[in-house]
This record gives structure tokens, sequence and C-alpha cells, in this order.
């Protein structure tokens, strides 16, 4: 298990995240203990745990939405965070895109405007972007569906429009947070294939956080096995399974079947 | 289909109305065909324009004077937790307060004309809009802000293009729920004091034992009701297009 080979990206250092104790619950809740990783540059993370186990406080912090209770936080080696550093900024200067469970589409926005509304907010609308995200909304098959609303796509359709929103203003890292989880098994496959596609164009550094073991394993180049909380890594797994990868195939992979059987074991 | 409905409902009341009117005499309850005759010559007259146009001048004015600031302040305040959160407690008691009650101090303030009646209404307006946008304000997604602020929106685009649109809807519901009001407060206003105004011109004919003239009064009032909620919805409608009706999302949905 060779993780050293690229200078780490992003690196995350003894994190933890800590609720202070209120009336009626006697002692603090300590969600996240002492949590450690470090992803390398264009580098396609999984990270699967329990659920319950912390991981969208995890994505919460390096997407700094959320302040950490201990531990730091860098990017490209600069300390982007730490429990004393000032006041949080969101996304760190649009360096680090967010796809959460949710779609968070804006309802009263068509999908065009929706997809181009970061660009609009870092002023970086120009022609040239919207050709690049219109090749983007062809590739996540989403073309001819520019002028509906949120409320008249699948759920499906919402996800990709919300996974295009994210790399169409190119965030050299993204963070996802179980976005197939509300989808029904067809869907995810499609959109894992459609991901992985988009993925493969521009290699992307992608932390993506899931309780699903087949997930993780179709999409990584490394699955992080988190414990129950207070969550820290336990254990990480290499996924050797050539690109670009057959996800109607994947189970029959060789190596695919002893994988899952050695997370499943560390999960329990 | 529905318009017929509605004629139905509407044959319905008015047999009712007539019925009530046979069973304890036309002395008390006028019939709907005495009440249009009335109706009809009231306004060829000109006195329901006359009195009309002072009550809705009222309204109108109130509306304004109280809906505006009503709406405005929440989304000032909304940043402002701690001056919000010491204000409330007047505010809560300002909205529970019987407006009505304060009549005779707008009377001595204002005097009999329209100022009191204006007064009235704005008091009353004021607190409804404040309350049902400031539960507008409070219902705005947090995750929608949270995200547009990882991809780089600012204050200013996040209020103008998340809170305003969230709460937009709740404005519009607190105005409508505002317009009857403010034309029943005004009419208070006139029926406690005044020389003129349909609570006026009820007031006067329930002096003269005119039932008929009470009638024509309240069907001016729920006419001019009526038409100003149609006015509100289609200006909501206007503004709010992108709220799905059940038409659309059956078609989305047959078409996936």
């Amino acid at each position: 298990m060779d993780m050293k080979a690229h200078a780490p990206f992003l690196e995350v250092e003894g994190l933890a995240k800590r609720f202070a104790a209120k009336a009626g619950r006697g002692e603090s809740l300590s969600v996240i203990e002492d949590l450690s990783l470090s992803v390398s540059e264009g580098e396609f993370v999984t990270v699967v745990g329990p659920s319950g186990s912390g991981k969208s406080t995890l994505l919460n912090m390096l997407a700094q939405i959320d302040r950490p209770s201990a531990g730091s936080v860098r990017l490209r080696g600069e300390t982007i965070l730490g429990p004393q550093s000032g006041p949080l900024v969101p996304g760190w200067n649009c360096q680090i895109g967010y796809v959460t469970q949710e779609d968070n589409l804006l309802p009263w926005r068509r999908l065009e405007e929706n997809i181009l509304f970061p660009l609009r907010a870092q002023g970086r609308l120009d022609e040239a972007a919207r050709e690049r995200v219109a090749a983007l909304v062809e590739l996540a098959g989403l073309k001819g569906f520019e002028r509906f609303y949120p409320s008249e796509l699948s759920g499906g359709m919402r996800k990709r429009a919300s996974l295009v929103r994210t790399l169409s203003y190119d965030p050299p890292v993204i963070l996802m947070d179980e976005p197939f989880g509300a989808l029904d098994a067809q869907t995810r496959m499609q959109l894992h294939a459609d991901l992985l596609r988009m993925w493969n164009v521009k290699r992307k550094t992608i932390v993506f956080v899931t309780h699903d073991i087949a997930e993780a394993i179709a999409l990584g180049d490394r699955v992080l096995v988190l414990s129950r909380a207070p969550a820290k890594v336990i254990a990480e797994h290499r996924v050797d399974i050539p690109r670009p990868r057959d996800i109607d195939h994947l189970v029959l992979a060789p190596g695919f079947a002893a994988l899952f059987d050695r997370i499943r074991q560390a999960l329990i | 289909m529905r318009t017929f409905d509605r004629i139905a409902v509407l044959v319905a009341l008015l047999a009712a109305w007539h019925a009530a009117s046979l069973y304890f005499g036309a002395q008390w309850i006028t019939t709907p065909w005495v009440t249009a005759q009335a109706f009809w010559r009231a306004l060829m007259r000109g006195d329901l324009w006359h009195h009309g146009s002072y009550t809705l001048s009222a309204a109108v004015l109130g509306f304004l004077i109280g809906g505006i600031p009503g709406a405005g302040l929440p989304f000032v305040l909304r940043r402002m937790h701690t001056l919000r959160a010491v204000l409330d407690p007047y505010l809560v008691a300002g909205y529970g307060a019987p407006k009505v009650a304060l009549t005779p101090l707008f009377i001595i303030w204002f005097g009999i004309g329209l100022a009191s009646k204006v007064a009235l209404v704005a008091s009353v307006v004021f607190f409804l809009v404040f309350f049902v946008t400031s539960a507008g304000l409070a219902s705005v997604d947090q995750k929608l802000i949270a995200a547009a602020r990882v991809f780089g929106a600012d204050a200013r685009l996040i209020a103008r293009e998340i809170v305003w649109p969230s709460a937009a809807p709740y404005v519009f519901t607190g105005l409508r729920i505002a317009a009857p009001y403010a034309i029943g407060t005004a009419v208070v206003g006139e029926l406690i004091s005044s020389n003129r105004g349909l609570g006026y011109s009820i007031q006067a004919a329930a002096t003269d034992f005119d039932p008929a003239g009470i009638f024509v009064g309240v069907v001016a009032l729920a006419l001019v009701v009526t038409g100003l909620n149609a006015a509100l919805g289609l200006l909501e409608a206007r503004l709010l297009s992108w709220r799905p009706d059940d038409k659309t999302v059956e078609r989305a949905q047959a078409a996936f």
C-alpha cells in the first residue's frame, strides 16, 4: 500500500469534532476523533463508514461549513483550516467544491441558470465558460432540458445537474457526500458511469463519502474505512481494478469480491 | 366545470338567503332581489362610489403604509439577531393587542377624517405582514445558502437569489391575508366615527332602520374584497411563475 507515491495535495491531520454537553445529555459527544488522511492530486478517494459515523461532518469541515474542535486541513501544503484560525471560508475561495446529498438546486431557477450560478457568482461567466458548460451539459445527458425547472426533472437529472454545477467552475478538489444515495439502483449505476466518464476528462481530486461498499470500490482509487463514532480511519485499501472501469460488470472483476469482503469485515 | 359549480353554489346561497328572508320576514332580512335593486339604485345615484372610494382609499393607503414596512423590516432585521430578540416581545404584544381598541386614540390624534382610518388599517396590516414575512425568512433552506457560499456567492447575491425568492411567497401570503383585514378595519373605523365610507353608510342605514341599505353595504364590501384578492392573486402568479402547478408536475413525470 504505497500511499506516498505523490506529494499530498489535501491533508487532514488530527481532525476532531466534539459537541458540548447539553442539559439532559450528560457528557459531550465526540463525533470525530484524531482523524488523519491524505489525498494526492487527481486521486479519487472514497470513504466508507457506518451511518452516523460522522462522514457528513467530516466533509462539512473540509468544505469549511463547520469548524473542527481540533486538527488542521492543508491544501498544497498551506494550512487552510485549524481550530484557532480566523473566520471560516466556505469552499476555500472556490478551490473546494461540494456535492451534497441533496441537490440544492434553486427551485425558482431553470436548470441552465442553476448550472451557471457559481460562475455568475464568481464573475467568470463569459462566452468561453458558457461553451465549456454546454459541453459538460451534453456529456451529462442534460442537453435539451436547459429551460426546465428542477421540479420538472427526475431525481437522477437533478443529481447530474448538481454535479455539473460544481464541475462547471473547475474546483481542484471536489467533496461528495453520498450524492447518489436517494436514487434507485439502476439510476445509480448509470450515474456512476457518468461520473467516471466526466472524471476521466478532467482528473479532479475527489473525496467521495458513502455507506455503500460496492459504490466505494467501483469509483475509488483507494477506499478509506471509518470506525463508528468517534470516527477515525481504521483501514485503507487500494483498488486495483484498472480504469476505465466497466461499471455494469464490476462485480465480476478479479479482486472485487475479496475486497468487498475485507471492507465488510472491517466495518463490522 | 368549475365555473358551473361556482354558479351552482351562488344559486344555492341566494336561495338560502331568500328562504331566510321569507322565514324571518323581509323587514329583518331583505330579499336578494330587493337588495339587488337597492344596490343598483345606490350605484346609479353615485352613493356607492362616494362611500366605496372613501373606504377603499383608507384601506389602500393603510395597506401600503403598514404593509411596506411590514414586509421590509423582517429583511432588515434578518441578520440583527440581538435587536430582533430585544424587540420580539413588543412586536408580539403589538400583534396581539386589539387594534380596534386604539380607534378612540387615533380619532383624538388624527380626527374623524381619513387619516384616523388609515392609521388604524396600517397598524393592523403591519403586524400581520411582519409576522408572516418573518416566518418566511425563518423557513429559508440553510442548505441552499451553505451550497451557494461554497461556490463563492457573497451575501448580496445570496439575499437576492436565495433569501428573497424563498420568502416571496410568504410576503404575498401575508399581503393576501392582510387585504381583507385592511377593508374590514377601515369599515370598523368608519362605524365608530365617520361621515363618509361604506361603514358609515351601513351605520346610517341601521339608524334609519333600512336593512336593505345595510345589505347593500355588505355586498359592496364583499365585492371589493373579492376584487382585491383576485388582483393580488394575478400579481402573485406572475411573479412566482416558477412554482410548479399540478399540471406541470404531472407532465414532467409522464415524460421521464
